[in-house]
């Protein structure tokens, strides 16, 4: 379904200069600053998977994504959605793709939400029959009854998400592009948009890939992550294998009269021994243990990859 | 007092300053303003030696003072109020201790100085795509335009003050700048506006920000006229004085009680 | 042919759906077209005044200038109408909007045509009609003909150097200012009798910046007042041509920023 083989985005841009007359430099200069923002990055989706597209600000996620939907030209490399290249059959991509950002709506935002989806309808030349049933799917799933002839700019954050959500999958795309579909969310609210996508995606349906800085989401929707960081990929599997091969030691915290203390278990120490050897040197009031959690995995590796 | 208002005025330098690349485009304006006008007041004036009582010569004197003036008093007070009153920033000129008015004031004061300041590249441009001559009465001048300016600004304020009481000024500012500009007579002089156009004209203030200080300079105010204009200057200070007054206190009761 | 009428019914549909959202606004609305005409009244009441004192301009009265004045407006208006959303074109792009018009299976330059209504140029259009209608000359079918193609070729033109102009927002420069400047040159020096600037800038006004052509050249010959042309009058038949081959270039120029888009972003 979708295939990327050694991407690579390298920005040239101007040296920008200060000063009097700085900005007339930086038009006419020759020289430039590089900065590559993808690195030789591989991967393979298959069709109807969920892909959690995970990397911190900065390390490349977006410009992936805009490779991958046709908004940006790489400087070398492939990509390939659908048997098509993005760039070059830009409007034949765009037809098969949905593409929702959490941070910018694609609404009109001074007109009842249902115009909008009216007019996306016309955008993507939907029939008149299909888009009523699928209008109809859209507002059972995504419960778009109460507020379809309210004026977007009206709407909550979660109504405008959920009417976001519709206007992307309204035309049927295979594949379904998330950039943080979730940020500023509540947890109703996220909790019905990770169930819209869960059930979009149902029976193999639409491929998803899915950028988020909420775990959560990527926990409860996708078998599959492509971690990266500084344009480069740094891992790309499932969950569990991810958590196994990366997994911090448990972490055994222990209450005490003078406060509180970490201990790692490392290898070679039994929970008992452990124990055993604090209780004899203090009064221990209480004590828990911290499961290692996808989080606690990919600040490891980020640590880790930094240093 | 003083100190404080130093403060503003100075902000209002380094605000002009700031948005230097409008205020070239502005100058680059001004000239191509300066010479559609030389042009068009040469052509129709052909053969004629004057018109209205006025020479080529003066007449074309008196048009490039007249927008060099205009470009330099430009009001930014409209403007950065009702951005102020929008964004909620006017809380804290309000509870500035040298008072509010006074601070608009200053910061067009900055404005105007910093303007002066960028112009002067520009001068020389204006002048000879302009025409001018040496002024016939210094004094006059000076005193006619600096009271002209004190009218100007105590406008511009009135108008700053509707932000008080409207959500949208954008329009009626420029509006308002449209028509001063007009009856300011920057791109005729008043003595050739037609019959009740004139009498208009003469009723209204804005004749003190352009024509006034301009006829001085060029010789068609002459006299005793100049010491007319004068003390009619002053009268007009002293009554938009009371009148800023009157709306500064309604103005501030709304704000004290629906809180900005 | 069946994409050119897709694109133009989308256009229709979603430039209707823009122009429903700016009624919500409706005092707003009301403003901005009264200050069009205030606007472009008050420059036009320069003429009126100056005129008032003198016949002739170079030959013209006062009632030739306000047909050339009509012309020029109008001309103006058409051109702006359309693409007035591309003055936040910067604003579009820095906010990621422009993406989003990437994303969808239409030409971005007609979805970001569509992004605003141009509520102030109504003002202007007014203005500029009621001027070409009370100093009209007698009509002939053959003259309304021709004015009507004046009028597109005029819009044509000075569409061209603003669209041209306005895709360097696609690099992110600000375009602001000369933007400003190259509006006003047109709007200054197209409303008058071009040769009392003289023939240099009479020139310059016709073959580097052809704003002659908008309603200089044609009212000229409408009013048979060609003494004072710089070109040939038959010229004036050419100025739609010359408006589609200046438009052509302009597009030209935009889809090449929106490549450079394409390789830069934002």
């Amino acid at each position: 379904m979708i295939r990327v083989e050694s991407l690579t985005k390298v920005f040239r841009r101007p040296r920008s200069f200060s000063g009097p007359f700085g900005s007339l430099r930086t038009l006419v200069t020759r020289q430039y600053d590089e900065r590559t923002a993808v690195r030789d990055v591989n991967f393979e989706i298959a069709e109807g998977e969920v892909v959690g597209y995970l990397g911190a600000n900065g390390a490349g996620k977006s410009t992936t994504i805009k490779m991958l939907t046709g908004i940006l030209t790489p400087t070398s490399g492939l990509v390939e959605v659908n048997g098509r290249v993005p760039w070059r059959e830009r409007v034949a991509n765009a037809r098969s793709v949905g593409v929702v950002f959490g941070q910018r709506s694609q609404l009109w935002w001074d007109l009842p939400l249902i115009e909008s989806l009216r007019l996306v309808g016309d955008l993507y030349d939907v029939p008149a029959g299909r888009f009523t049933t699928s209008l109809a799917r859209m507002r059972d799933l995504l419960g778009l009854d109460d507020f379809l002839d309210t004026p977007v700019r009206q709407l909550s954050l979660g109504q405008r998400m959920r009417g976001d959500l519709a206007a992307a999958m309204l035309y049927e795309p295979p594949i379904l592009y998330l950039d943080e579909p979730t940020v500023g969310l509540d947890m109703l609210a996220k909790q019905a948009v990770r169930e819209f996508i869960a059930e979009t995606n149902q029976g193999g349906r639409t491929t998803v890939v899915l950028t988020t800085h909420d775990l959560a989401d990527v926990e409860a929707l996708c078998k599959r992550i492509i971690l990266i960081d500084k344009g480069k990929v740094l891992y790309d599997g499932g969950i569990d294998a991810l958590i196994g091969a990366y997994a911090p030691p448990r972490r055994l915290v222990v209450h005490l009269d003078d406060g509180t203390r970490n201990f790692d278990l490392t290898e070679g120490t039994t929970v008992t021994d452990l124990i055993a050897r604090i209780s004899a040197e203090h009064t221990v009031r209480d004590l828990s243990f911290e499961e290692p959690d996808l989080e606690g995995v990919i600040k490891r590796i980020y640590a880790d990859h930094a240093s | 007092m003083i100190r404080p208002l130093a403060g503003t005025a100075r902000i209002g330098l380094r605000f002009q300053f700031a948005y230097r690349s409008d205020v070239i485009m502005s100058a680059v304006a001004l000239i191509a303003q300066v010479f559609l006008l030389r042009m068009v007041w040469t052509s129709v004036y052909g053969e004629r030696q004057e018109a209205q009582g006025m020479t080529l010569e003066a007449l074309l004197a008196y048009l490039t003072l007249a927008n060099l003036q205009a470009f330099a008093i430009n009001p930014i007070i409209p403007r950065i109020a009702h951005f102020r009153i929008r964004t909620g920033t006017v809380f804290f000129d309000l509870i500035h201790p040298a008072g509010y008015l006074p601070q608009m004031a200053a910061f067009q004061t900055g404005h105007t100085a910093a303007g002066l300041l960028l112009m002067t590249p520009a001068i020389p441009v204006v002048l000879l795509v302009g025409s001018i001559t040496v002024p016939a009465q210094p004094f006059g001048y000076v005193a006619t335009l600096v009271l002209g300016y004190a009218i100007a600004v105590m406008i511009a304020l009135l108008i700053a003050m509707i932000g008080f009481w409207m959500m949208e000024t954008g329009a009626i500012s420029l509006l308002y700048r449209l028509t001063s500009q007009f009856f300011a007579g920057t791109m005729v002089p008043l003595s050739f506006f037609p019959g009740w156009l004139k009498t208009l004209a003469q009723a209204l203030p804005f004749q003190y920000i352009g024509y006034v200080p301009a006829a001085v300079y060029v010789g068609r105010i002459q006299g005793g006229d100049v010491l007319r204009a004068v003390l009619v200057e002053m009268a007009w200070i002293a009554a938009l004085a009371a009148v800023l007054w009157m709306v500064w206190r309604r103005a501030h009761r709304r704000v004290v009680i629906n809180g900005g | 042919m069946a994409e050119i009428l897709r694109t133009f019914r989308l256009y229709w549909r979603l430039q209707r759906a823009t122009a429903r959202g700016a009624m919500q606004y409706r005092l707003n609305a009301v403003i901005s077209v009264l200050t069009g005409v205030v606007y472009q009244g008050a420059g036009f009441a320069f003429v009126w005044v100056v005129m008032s004192t003198f016949p002739s301009m170079d030959g013209w009265t006062l009632e030739e200038i306000a047909f050339l004045y009509g012309l020029r407006l109008t001309a103006h208006a058409m051109s702006m109408m359309p693409l007035s959303a591309l003055i936040g074109l910067g604003w579009m792009v820095r906010e990621g909007e422009l993406d989003r018009v990437l994303l969808r299976p239409l030409n971005p330059l007609v979805q970001l045509m569509t992004k605003r209504m141009g509520v102030g140029q109504i003002g202007d259009l007014l203005t500029g009609v009621v001027l070409l209608v009370v100093a009209a000359p007698s009509w002939t079918p053959g003259k309304v003909a021709f004015c009507l193609l004046a009028l597109v070729g005029g819009a044509l033109v000075e569409a061209s150097v603003f669209v041209a102009m306005s895709s360097l927002s696609l690099r992110m420069m600000d375009t602001f200012a000369i933007r400003v400047f190259v509006d006003d040159v047109f709007s200054r020096f197209g409303s008058y009798p071009m040769s009392v600037f003289g023939g240099v800038a009479q020139w310059v006004l016709t073959f580097v910046l052809p704003v002659a052509f908008v309603a200089y050249i044609p009212a000229g010959v409408l009013l048979d007042k060609t003494g004072s042309l710089n070109v040939p009058p038959a010229v004036a038949y050419l100025g739609p041509l010359l408006g589609v081959a200046m438009f052509a270039v302009a597009y030209r120029i935009w889809q090449s920023q929106l490549k450079h888009y394409h390789s830069v972003g934002s």
